[in-house]
């Protein structure tokens, strides 16, 4: 090991990462990576990116009562309308399960769809873009980072609701229930990605389009009650978007004992679509981040702010 | 070669005071005609950043959307469990929830305009420094959103009236009651709008979503979808110390006279508290009025207080992300 011009150079390691000194014959052969130093290098930008959503929560006390304790009280809210309107214990458990939702859903369309678009805005985008690291490793730190912060707040609205207001569940198949939310999951950031793309296209739409997709996706999702009720519309919605059929999925399997109405698909059969979602997403997702990065460097927008 | 002058003739009044050109008197501003020249600068941005962003037709839709969409989980969920037996109820639901997306736009347009100007245009600074009354301009961009609001919860009636059925009858309105509470009903959406902007002035980039939390915890304990009557004895007390509730509750009183109350009703705290089923329209006045004027006290000095805050740690220039 040697040092040079302050740098550490270690010869003994070569490809050990990207930024150890490697002797190499010509230009081109420095700028070859090996499959490891790829991988290791956009795991790095995972954690990388993951950090500060993670390290914020610890960061901002105030988060805890206004991203936890006061969403919980809007969940709340839809609870005393189904006692008002004495519905069958069942629908406050549905209303909870779609409080808890909430979070990953506002999670996905705030900081996952318009962040490319916010980091434009920054000045950030065109380092990213510049950075020997692919944007996807960026956007799925992105996503693990977003994912810890409302489970937070999830788990919190699912075990104070559900002791607060005494929801029962009834579930039999434990395992099809956690791959459910985890597809769910996958699915719904899978989306967050393929919005992070159009999004950077759309520009300052982008801002008012993701408020256009909370409360009308809430409604169509059957937020706090089965979707199967809104009939064709219900079915589109089970088709197109992860958050109905999750939340149609779990409930089913959350309240196995109770009469559930029908005109949706059985709980394997809505895994299967998520599976189908989170694979259709994911791939939407690379190819609109590779046209758009192709885009962007042949008309030079990567830099053009607040459009 | 040409000596400059000291002072140039088209700067004199810019000058230094040893040289006589400055006036004391133009750091005091023009009292209100600047206020209100600041005002109408603020509203008319703030109204062009909430609508130039696409064309008239989108931006309609994306105006009303939101607010129907609300209304229409609400009918869904009133279906769903009454099979359209109560409708009373869903003329309750339908206005609460179309009352609801203007609070939503003047809770949230107050503290957005900090976060916009701050994290996103970087402006905030500036616009701090300028001769313009900095809570002029707050409320001046606040408007463009309210106006926003108004329009999606006018719409969102008017969907209730005619499609939904929600029962109507122009000629029962009661005028002066309606705007007696509209007025004191805005002021006190602004003070709470401020409010949230004096935190937002505080907190960092995510706090985004804050100004919807905090309406969405109103929403619980103001009476927008369901009587208070339904909640614990100790939630309907602080539901009656809000503005909001008492704003809701005119709003109803004037728009269907004979409707269900979210205050009164068979249980209710209002009800022990005062023997009576429901307020009347003085009553609700002067409650909105008491609250409103409480709301907006606070909001005044807690706004100065994270004003000062906001200046010592410098808090105006700050730029977060995550």
């Amino acid at each position: 090991m040697s040092e040079i011009g302050g740098a550490r150079r270690t010869e003994d390691a070569p490809g050990r990462n990207a930024f150890v000194y490697r002797p190499t014959a010509s230009p081109q052969d420095a700028a070859y990576w090996s499959p490891r130093q790829v991988a290791m290098t956009n795991l790095r930008t995972v954690v990388g990116r993951a950090y500060p959503r993670v390290s914020g929560l610890f960061r901002e006390k105030s988060w805890v009562f206004f991203e936890i304790l006061l969403p919980f009280l809007a969940t709340s809210a839809f609870v005393f309308v189904y006692r008002a309107l004495q519905a069958p214990p069942q629908y406050i458990g549905f209303v909870v399960i779609g409080g808890a939702m909430t979070a990953f859903w506002l999670n996905v369309i705030w900081m996952m769809a318009q962040q490319l678009w916010w980091e434009k805005s920054q000045g950030n985008l065109e380092l990213y873009f510049a950075a020997p690291m692919h944007i996807m490793a960026v956007l799925f730190g992105m996503a693990v980072g977003g994912f810890v912060m409302s489970s937070a707040r999830a788990a919190a609205v699912l075990v104070i609701a559900t002791t607060l207001f005494g929801v029962t569940f009834a579930i039999d198949q434990w395992l099809l229930l956690i791959g459910v939310f985890l597809l769910t999951l996958a699915a719904l950031y899978g989306l967050g990605m393929v919005l992070a793309s159009l999004f950077l296209m759309w520009g300052r739409e982008a801002w008012h389009l993701t408020q256009l997709l909370v409360e009308p996706v809430y409604f169509v999702s059957g937020l706090n009650f089965p979707v199967g009720r809104l009939g064709v519309l219900g079915s589109v919605a089970i088709s197109i978007l992860p958050l109905a059929v999750g939340l149609d999925a779990m409930r089913q399997l959350a309240f196995a004992d109770a009469a559930y109405p029908a005109g949706t698909p059985s709980p394997a059969v809505e895994a299967a679509i998520l599976a189908g979602m989170v694979v259709v997403f994911l791939l939407a997702a690379r190819w609109a981040l590779a046209t758009l990065e192709r885009r962007a460097r042949q008309e030079g927008r990567l830099s053009v702010r607040w459009q | 070669m040409t000596v400059e002058p000291a002072v140039r003739p088209d700067a004199a009044g810019l000058a230094a005071p040893a040289w006589g050109g400055f006036d004391a008197a133009r750091t005091r501003g023009g009292g209100a005609a600047d206020l209100r020249r600041s005002f109408l600068t603020a509203a008319r941005l703030g109204w062009q950043m909430e609508a130039n962003w696409t064309d008239p037709v989108l931006f309609f839709i994306y105006s009303v959307a939101k607010p129907l969409a609300s209304a229409l989980i609400l009918v869904v969920m009133l279906d769903v469990i009454s099979g359209g037996a109560k409708p009373q109820y869903r003329a309750f639901v339908v206005v609460g929830s179309a009352l609801w997306s203007f609070v939503l736009s003047g809770v949230s347009g107050l503290a957005w305009m900090i976060l916009d100007d701050r994290e996103r245009y970087r402006m905030l600074k500036y616009i701090y420094v300028s001769p313009s009354d900095f809570l002029t301009v707050i409320f001046g961009r606040g408007v463009a959103r309210i106006g926003v609001g108004a329009m999606g919860a006018a719409i969102t009636l008017a969907v209730g009236v005619a499609v939904l059925g929600v029962p109507f009858d122009v000629a029962r309105i009661d005028w002066l009651l309606l705007m007696a509470v509209m007025v004191l009903g805005v002021g006190s959406i602004l003070a709470i709008g401020l409010l949230l902007a004096a935190i937002c002035m505080q907190t960092r980039q995510e706090s985004w979503s804050y100004p919807e939390a905090a309406a969405g915890a109103l929403f619980l304990i103001s009476g927008v979808v369901f009587p208070l009557s339904v909640l614990p004895q100790a939630v309907q007390a602080v539901g009656l110390l809000t503005p909001l509730t008492w704003w809701i509750e005119g709003i109803r009183h004037a728009l269907f006279p004979g409707g269900v109350s979210a205050i009164g009703g068979s249980g209710s705290l209002y009800e022990q508290l005062t023997g009576a089923a429901a307020p009347g329209s003085g009553e609700i006045v002067l409650a909105l009025l008491a609250s409103g004027a409480v709301a907006t006290l606070a909001a005044v000095a807690v706004f100065r207080a994270s004003d000062r805050r906001a200046k010592d740690r410098g808090l105006f220039d700050r730029t977060t992300g995550s």
